[in-house]
């Protein structure tokens, strides 16, 4: 229930300071676009820390966890094996597949958390009807708001044109 | 524009020639992907078809007749299967340096050769997780490496070094693949946005999952990218010490060695980085990505050759001087035997390959003229094979008992094996330089921002 408004700007300052303005006035849904990660941006439109760090803990730490025991379990309690006179549960040995299923689990984590987190893949998204937008992956810097009213866009559009933008577009909500 | 660099030998060569902007850059990056298909590229491709054709024709042979179509024989039960297997996983392993070890140490020139190293990584990965398969005997029970529940009611033996390296490489490879995919999902953006045909725009919006370029998806990327480089860091380390653990928990003199791990991965970056160079130094001529993968990447690269050398060099003096402290007649034999028994040429190949050639990289003039480069890269690749060669085959050949001792004698699967896989690497490689572009744009032009920002502080200053 919303429409698009898109800028696109010359310098990164410009972006960042537009960016900074128009979530000081309210406007919580803003987002900067660029070919590669700005510094400064995810400041500027107000995210807070990710949690893949996180997830790639727990998935590491369950991951090792579970080598460990499947190990542990499979060749000391469910079928113990004597070889050359080794303790059927044997740390050392059992470190090497522990680590590399630690790392293999909290790679998967970070990975699928990735898409999760961003909700990707997703073939449409509103920016995407813009043709001049094409550029935002190659080597311009583009701003996106949205707004619920017809007259909150025009009031908008004004507002980026007066931040710097070089050019606006709006994408309409589907009616 | 490169001569001119080297006027001044106390001045940085540039890590990207000339001047360049975003948009100059895509270009660069993007033209060998939108450019028609050349006829060497055909020339080659069918070259490296033809050479999986005859890899292929092994491994038919081996699947039908089983090792004994192989040279190996009862002492030298691993041959030149394990020697491929161990000289591929190392080539793999520049790539995870540069892309992950040299990504934590901040390292700029890192940014236009790490997608070119970490598709190296994966395709050697592939062609190395053939041989322990080809090696089962009976490849069709590989999965019985798997812990999964079964009729009989027992388990894989995970107190040997087989299950370990199943899982290392598995491990290993599929890390390589996130870490490499999702370093290339916004290039794929890029791609999709800026190619002219439709199919491209599809094939690549496919790939690109949607990807806008937003602050919030940049968020959380460049920290997943990180940490996954992290976790690559301590994999690639680990990954080669459980290659090498295959051979020094064993009790062959030789073999036997607390040297091996370090020794191991050492050698692991030293055969990478020549296998980077060697293929880069061609690529980057008939690409025209010169103004990207310039001289400083050439002569820093090299600088690695230089110091890995000295490392194996250490090595195997080490491995020399132990043999002889140890005071054990089968260790001292075993380094005889390395030296002048009927297989010395392949030690003193090793030597002249591994230690004494890259020591003409003391000198800048040779780190930064090409044709040296290259030549020295490719002498690298063959004294690595054969160090491995050396370590598997003739310490199995003459071991502890004079009555077992035997010949070793490859036969034409062997070699079908070892340059079917080369082969077979080359096809790939020629795919991945068809179709995805060679170096990252979304970090070539973050590296370009950066070094213009310097240039701009210095020049203030």
């Amino acid at each position: 229930m919303s429409d698009w408004i898109l800028g696109e700007f010359a310098s990164e300052e410009k972006l960042l300071e537009a960016a900074r303005e128009l979530r000081a006035k309210g406007h919580a849904q803003v987002e900067t676009y660029s070919p590669f990660p700005l510094r400064g941006a995810s400041e500027a439109v107000g995210l807070r820390r990710s949690k893949i760090p996180a997830l790639a803990l727990f998935g590491g730490l369950s991951g090792a966890t579970a080598a460990y025991l499947i190990q542990w379990f499979t060749n000391a309690v469910n079928w113990p094996i004597n070889v050359g006179g080794r303790p059927p549960h044997s740390a050392p040995v059992f470190i090497p597949i522990t680590f590399e299923t630690g790392v293999l689990i909290s790679a998967f984590f970070i990975f699928f958390g990735l898409w999760i987190i961003l909700r990707l893949p997703q073939p449409y998204h509103p920016v995407f009807e813009v043709e001049a937008f094409r550029s935002a992956s190659t080597d311009a810097l583009w701003l996106s708001v949205e707004s619920t009213n017809p007259s909150e866009t025009e009031q908008l559009t004004n507002r980026l044109r007066g931040l710097g933008a070089r050019q606006v577009s709006v994408v309409p909500e589907e009616p | 524009m490169q001569s001119a660099a080297s006027a001044d030998p106390l001045d940085p060569l540039p890590l990207i020639a000339g001047r360049q902007d975003s948009d100059s850059l895509t270009r660069i990056i993007f033209t060998p992907v939108w450019e028609k298909t050349r006829r060497g590229w055909w020339f080659l491709f069918l070259l490296g078809l033809a050479g999986t054709g005859l890899l292929t024709a092994a491994i038919t042979v081996t699947f039908k007749e089983g090792i004994g179509s192989w040279g190996n024989n009862m002492p030298v039960a691993w041959a030149f299967g394990i020697t491929d297997f161990v000289w591929w996983i190392g080539i793999g392993h520049a790539g995870t340096l540069i892309s992950a070890i040299l990504l934590l140490f901040q390292q700029k020139w890192r940014n236009s050769i790490n997608r070119f190293a970490e598709t190296m990584t994966l395709f050697a990965v592939m062609c190395a997780g053939m041989f322990p398969v080809l090696h089962l005997g009976r490849p069709w029970f590989a999965y019985w490496l798997v812990p999964y529940p079964n009729r009989m009611t027992i388990w894989p033996q995970f107190k040997s070094a087989l299950p370990w390296d199943v899982v290392a490489v598995s491990t290993y490879f599929t890390v390589s693949l996130l870490f490499w995919y999702v370093g290339l999902v916004p290039d794929f953006a890029s791609l999709r946005d800026a190619s002219y045909s439709r199919l491209k725009r599809i094939v690549y919006g496919i790939f690109a999952l949607g990807w806008r370029g937003s602050s919030r998806q940049w968020h959380h990327h460049k920290i997943a990218y990180l940490l996954l480089g992290g976790l690559a860091t301590p994999l690639v380390v680990s990954v080669h010490t459980i290659v090498s653990f295959d051979f020094a928990i064993s009790q062959l003199p030789g073999w036997h060695t607390t040297l091996f791990p370090p020794y191991f991965v050492a050698g692991a970056i030293f055969s990478g980085f020549a296998m980077v160079l060697t293929l880069i130094i061609p690529a980057r001529r008939i690409l025209g990505l010169e103004e990207i993968i310039t001289l400083k990447h050439i002569d820093n690269m090299n600088k690695v050759v230089l110091a890995t050398s000295m490392m194996v060099g250490y090595g195997y003096l080490m491995e020399t001087f132990i043999g002889w402290y140890s005071a054990d007649k089968y260790e001292l034999f075993s380094v005889a035997n390395r030296m002048f028994g009927p297989f010395a040429y392949m030690f003193w190949l090793l030597i002249l390959c591994n230690v004494l050639a890259p020591q003409v990289f003391w000198s800048r003039k040779i780190r930064t003229n090409v044709v040296a480069t290259w030549i020295v890269s490719i002498l690298v690749n063959v004294g690595m094979w054969s160090e491995r060669f050396v370590i598997v085959v003739v310490s199995l050949h003459r071991d502890f008992l004079p009555s077992s001792w035997a010949m070793y004698k490859p036969t034409w699967v062997d070699f079908g094996l070892l340059f079917g896989t080369i082969s077979f690497f080359g096809t790939l490689f020629l795919l991945f330089l068809r179709f995805l572009p060679a170096i990252s744009a979304t970090e070539t032009k973050e590296l370009y921002k950066e070094l213009s920002e310097e240039h701009a502080e210095a020049t203030a200053a």
